[in-house]
């Protein structure tokens, strides 16, 4: 069915009354009164303790493990090693690379050896002090050029290439033919660490033949795969109960089944409880970071404004693990040459292990690494063609019936054009064309585009469901897998959820997920939440609907058109009159027998690609953001702040404007922060700055006037009430922005993030005449 | 050891090692879970409380430190008129998110409030520059303590 539809021909109604407002989250006030529970606060007083014991070197074979004195220190319970491991000691994502516990050889410092449980934190200290870890050290390839050189050392069986992938769209050398220019350049994006305020943990309870975690991962369903696996169980006997998180930004994705299996691994063998939390440097030095990428990227073009061909060769940095990357990599390359119609594209993508911490997934995915050179190539060709940013992208951008990189045709919902058009009008950027110096200080704007594919990457199949629970006092209980990490898509399904069945979001309360009784919902990624999870939630409340305006229409005697549900009450159009309170109606349907318990499952239209070219339907749909941003380059002190941001996105409906511009905020600040201040820091493959101190994140005072987000409403035809994800699209387009803002202030290109004062400083001193 | 103070009004009295931080005692040891940890190094601001009445990181304070002085947490403030403007506006200006950083936060903007009604937004910046927020960008923060400016009652 058209969901874009369902006001008009099911609701019967012209306007909404929940969606599209600005509703009260029902979470906020448990969190502003400081009752909202966090996994590590169900963690009762006395609960065993369990720390990762890891590798302190980055390539090596295990030789011996001994643990035998520092099982004899006081407190210390238990301390388990690989060979503990009667299931299956394998944890990897995508590919069967990465061990449970490393007990032949360890790939980075951070690789788990031991698990050590004991009664306190000051047990657990001195346990790893006389644990010994006799190890055969091997080469440590500590960069991808090393990882690929011809005297290489393999990380993994079969060599440092985890996988590739490719596209060829039309005739790449034919299309550079055709250009009057061309520009090729090589762009580096580096690790960011998601620095969520809550690090990540895990709380196991032990029974017999059971075991229940309670965590803070995004995907309940996964992590009780993974558990599952290491233990050898079947999955009815893990039970996920999915806490709320303290931000998660795809990193705890990826870390939850790891916690997670820890915990219940320890827990299963000890016969009782155990807690893990991570401190702050575990966090950053040890769990999945944003994957690095080095992107070599040629385009060319037509003196009219045409793009011709693009030619992108990707270089993932796995480190460690494969992890994500088959996703990651894939996603940048099915995106690769941007928001653009280019009929002649090449793509080659590799992802390459190194012995370093491993990526994984972070908002924005492959995409925000892709954006920063695909975005810095266009921004290239037209100070080439002495054209206007934003009219030579105008000329390029895709538009319903575009063919995207993997020549996807694009038949509805494209609102990229209008998203950059509000943004240059809203910014009026014509004005601003020259930049504005006021003593050693300059200003100047930039712009950026973005596009992101909505649903999961490789065309694996998509899908959904969701529950929904009318009570005998009208109250309801909704349960899905989607989980909340802040970003609110579990409330944005019960306004979903609200509008259909005419009952008050208040009055639905979101269960926490809980494998045992709430239904697969899939990931809580790709920005799939609201859209994929949104329709399910759609779904349930239709067949909900259908059951209480059945029942209505037999309590009140009229036929089912007659019948309205609005606002907790079931009326008759005509007699409005003739009425009842939803509790009543909940009352008479569990006496008549109509069901007051509905699922919705809802599976995403099917997407294939041919594994020759790369050619095929990739994604689902796309969300589209615009934005422009106005910088300030301190000349003499090298200091980059940006000053404001005019943001666009065509989400296909808002089904909370205020929730999306909190994205969209969030997202310009973590934007900033790779792009202007964070780095991680390696030395010999050891994180060198594993915290808040040194690894600088933005705080209030860098925050930049942001101007109200300008929504484009292009629905999405097959989602709930048109909706499209929001939250990963919000971050692409900042990157491409603010470098393309600095090099209008200053002439300056940067090929590499972040632009902290000393690069400024040097790039300035060096392009000084 | 054994330490005396005023938690939240009540006075109170613990066992504990000495050297326990602040913030592990109240999680730990009272059952006080507001106080968040985010990296112990007083760095992020979410275990932010108040002694005698002056923004703090627990996390750097050490349990015996407080004998005889007055902790409150956000617990302590559910009806102070303040707080509860401020929390409103938290809320419906949308300054939560994951919520994590929310009752550091919280104080935090409580303790420049009061010593400064009309704060400028600049110095409302500065107000909860210890704090780190990683969802909301802080954009909605600021705005929500701006709110909560105009929301307080004239005396
Ligand atoms: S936990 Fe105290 S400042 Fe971060
Ligand atoms: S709301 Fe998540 S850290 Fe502030």
């Amino acid at each position: 069915m058209e969901y874009d539809k369902i006001l008009s021909d099911i609701l019967g109604r012209e306007d909404f009354l929940v969606v599209g407002k600005n509703v009260v989250r029902t979470d906020a006030l448990d969190k502003a009164l400081g009752k909202a529970m966090y996994t590590a606060d169900y963690v009762p007083r006395g609960t065993t303790l369990l720390k990762v014991y890891r590798s302190t070197v980055p390539h090596a074979r295990i030789k011996s493990v001994d643990t035998a004195e520092a099982l004899e220190l006081p407190g210390v319970e238990a301390i388990y090693t690989g060979a503990d491991v009667t299931g299956n000691n394998q944890i990897g994502y995508a590919l069967p690379d990465q061990p449970f516990l490393n007990d032949e050889k360890v790939h980075y410092i951070g690789d788990p050896v031991a698990l050590v449980c004991a009664r306190d934190e000051y047990a657990l200290e001195k346990a790893f002090q006389k644990i010994s870890v006799e190890y055969e050290e091997l080469p440590a390839m500590l960069d991808i050029d090393v990882s690929l050189s011809e005297d290489a050392v393999d990380i993994h069986e079969g060599g440092n290439i985890a996988l590739t992938t490719r596209i060829r769209k039309g005739d790449a050398e034919k299309g550079f033919s055709e250009a009057d220019v061309e520009v090729e350049e090589t762009y580096w994006s580096p690790y960011q660490d998601h620095m969520y305020i809550e690090t990540e943990a895990a709380y196991a309870v032990p029974e017999h033949g059971k075991v229940t975690v309670i965590c803070n991962g995004q995907s309940p369903f996964l992590v009780r795969e993974k558990v599952a696996h290491v233990l050898g169980w079947s999955l009815n006997q893990v039970r996920i109960i999915q806490a709320l998180a303290g931000g998660a930004f795809g990193g705890k994705d990826d870390q939850g089944p790891l916690v997670s299996a820890y915990a219940a691994f320890a827990a299963t063998k000890l016969g009782k409880p155990v807690a893990l939390v991570w401190d702050r440097p575990e966090s950053v030095s040890y769990s999945n970071k944003r994957f690095p990428a080095r992107i070599k990227y040629r385009s060319g073009a037509t003196e009219e404004g045409k793009v011709t061909a693009v030619e992108v060769d990707i270089t993932l940095e796995c480190g460690a693990y494969a992890n994500r990357s088959p996703f990651w990599l894939w996603r940048q390359t099915a995106h690769a040459a941007g928001p653009y119609e280019v009929d002649n594209c090449s793509v080659d993508g590799r992802a390459v292990y190194t012995n370093k911490v491993y990526g994984g997934s972070f908002r924005g995915f492959g995409d925000l690494a892709l954006h920063f050179a695909a975005e810095t190539q266009m921004e290239r060709l037209a100070y080439e063609l002495s054209m206007d940013p934003i009219e030579f992208r105008l000329r390029n951008v895709l538009k319903v019936g575009s063919r995207t990189t993997c020549d996807q045709v694009l038949d509805h919902s494209v609102g990229l054009e209008q998203c950059l058009k509000a943004v240059r009008d809203a910014s009026d950027w014509s004005s601003h064309r020259e930049p504005v110096w006021e003593g050693s200080k300059v200003r100047g704007y930039g712009v950026g585009l973005a596009y992101h594919g909505i649903s999961t990457s490789r065309s694996t199949p998509d899908w959904s469901a969701a529950s929904i629970l009318l009570n005998q006092d009208g109250s309801l209980t909704y349960r899905t897998g989607i989980v909340e990490i802040g970003q609110g898509s579990p409330f944005g399904h019960i306004k979903i959820v609200s509008e259909i069945i005419g009952v008050p979001p208040e009055n639905i309360r979101i269960e926490l997920p809980d494998t045992d009784s709430t239904l697969n919902a899939k990931p809580t990624h790709g920005s799939r939440g609201l859209m994929l999870g949104g329709t399910a939630a759609a779904k349930a409340a239709l067949t909900l609907r259908e059951n209480m305006v059945a029942c209505a229409s037999e309590l009140f005697e009229v036929p089912y058109e007659r019948i309205a549900l609005v606002e907790g009450r079931a009326y008759d159009k005509e007699d409005p009159e003739t009425s009842v309170s939803v509790r009543e109606l909940a009352e008479e349907m569990y006496n008549r027998g109509y069901d007051p318990g509905a699922y919705g499952y809802f599976k995403a239209p099917k997407r294939f690609f041919d594994p020759e070219t790369g050619l095929g339907v990739n994604y689902s749909v796309y969300t589209f953001a615009a934005t422009v941003g106005e910088v300030e380059v301190d000349t003499e002190t090298g200091e980059t702040s940006v000053i404001r941001v005019w943001p666009a996105m065509d989400c296909g409906k808002a089904i909370d404007p205020l929730m999306i511009e909190g994205q969209i905020e969030g997202s310009i600040s973590q934007g900033m922060g790779f792009a202007l201040m964070e780095n991680m820091e390696l030395k010999d493959g050891l994180v060198i700055n594993p915290g808040f101190k040194d690894y600088i994140v933005p705080s209030s005072m860098d925050t930049p006037q942001i101007e109200p987000c300008i929504i484009v409403e292009e629905p999405y035809r097959h989602g709930a009430f048109g909706a499209k994800g929001v939250g990963e699209p919000a971050i692409i387009s900042v990157v491409p922005t603010i470098t393309s803002a600095i090099h209008h202030a200053t002439g300056l290109w940067f090929n590499t993030i972040p632009v902290r004062p000393w690069t400024m400083h040097k790039a300035l001193k060096e392009a000084e005449p | 050891m054994e330490i005396s103070f005023e938690l939240n009004g009540e006075p109170v009295t613990v066992t504990v090692e000495p050297y326990m931080s602040l913030v592990d005692m109240l999680r730990a040891e009272m059952d006080v879970k507001s106080v968040k940890k985010g990296c112990e190094q007083g760095e992020c601001g979410a275990c932010t409380l108040l002694i005698d009445g002056a923004p703090v990181t627990s996390c750097l304070v050490l349990a015996p430190q407080v004998e005889g002085r007055h902790v409150t947490t956000i617990e302590g403030l559910e009806k102070n008129s303040l707080m509860i403007d401020l929390r409103e506006a938290f809320i419906e200006n949308g300054a939560v998110q994951c919520g994590f950083c929310t009752p550091g936060m919280l104080l935090s903007a409580y303790a420049l409030l009061r010593d400064n009604p009309h704060p400028s937004m600049e110095e409302v910046k500065m107000g909860i520059e210890g704090n780190i927020c990683r969802c909301t960008g802080f954009t909605k923060i600021i705005e929500a303590i701006l709110d909560a400016v105009e929301r307080i009652a004239p005396e």
